[in-house]
């Protein structure tokens, strides 16, 4: 006999866990280290509960299977998301990690693009910096030398124009 | 009375680009490597009639480096 073991995504990162409750619609209030969902079942309020450094969601097990014989008979006791169509356990953590995965998917992109951003930023600096120090002791040593200086600045280009009169 | 003139062209890249007038002979390469002598790798050198004009009262050269 063999089993097939399949878990859902681990909601590890908080920001982007609220941000998918919002965008499927869920409601939530914030607890301690706890996200308490406006979805009710027996014990109360369902929630993501942090642990080892992941939310949970804590939910009635029987809750699911309750709602569903309370719909077919007229009606469910366990609350709802406001009146969207009722989602099991299931179906709902589905929503939530499908949002969460494409979240977490942006947020990396995001993250690449700033640190390309940054990379770009940083090699200007070093560039600019570079030609600065490359005028600055050109212009010194024409000094050293006796030179008069004249600077311009020519389509982004440096010019230099060094004079000395000689006897 | 001669006018001694040096002109140098750094560009957005640092890449430097630098002509005499008026500096005689050899001695126009030699101003130019007190200036320009270790700040970057030289790419080229141009040297025109007037370098090898040495006597005479103006020669021009030409020196050309690459950024490092």
């Amino acid at each position: 006999m063999s089993a097939v073991v399949k878990t859902t995504t681990p909601f590890i990162n908080k920001e982007i866990l609220l941000q998918a409750l919002k965008n499927i619609g869920c409601n939530f209030t914030l607890q301690g280290n706890e996200i308490l969902t406006e979805r009710k079942d027996y014990y109360g309020l369902q929630k993501f509960s942090l642990n080892n450094g992941r939310y949970v969601f804590l939910h009635d097990s029987s809750a699911d299977e309750g709602a569903r014989y309370m719909t077919q008979i007229g009606g469910y006791p366990w609350g709802n998301i406001k009146n969207q169509e009722y989602k099991s356990v299931s179906e709902f953590l589905k929503s939530v990690e499908n949002e969460y995965q494409s979240l977490y998917q942006k947020k990396l992109e995001e993250i690449e693009l700033k640190r390309l951003e940054e990379e770009k930023i940083r090699l200007e600096k070093e560039r600019i910096e570079f030609v600065e120090k490359q005028k600055t002791t050109i212009i010194e040593r024409a000094k050293e030398q006796g030179y008069s200086i004249k600077e311009e600045n020519v389509k982004g280009k440096i010019k230099l124009v060094l004079v000395r009169n000689t006897y | 009375m001669a006018e001694q003139k040096i002109l140098v062209t750094i560009d957005e890249n640092g890449k430097i680009n630098a002509s005499t007038e008026g500096i005689k002979g050899e001695m126009c390469l030699d101003e130019l490597q007190k200036l320009l002598g270790d700040l970057a790798d030289l790419d080229s050198i141009t040297k025109t009639d007037e370098f090898y004009q040495a006597n005479e009262l103006k020669s021009t050269n030409k020196i050309q480096n690459k950024k490092q």
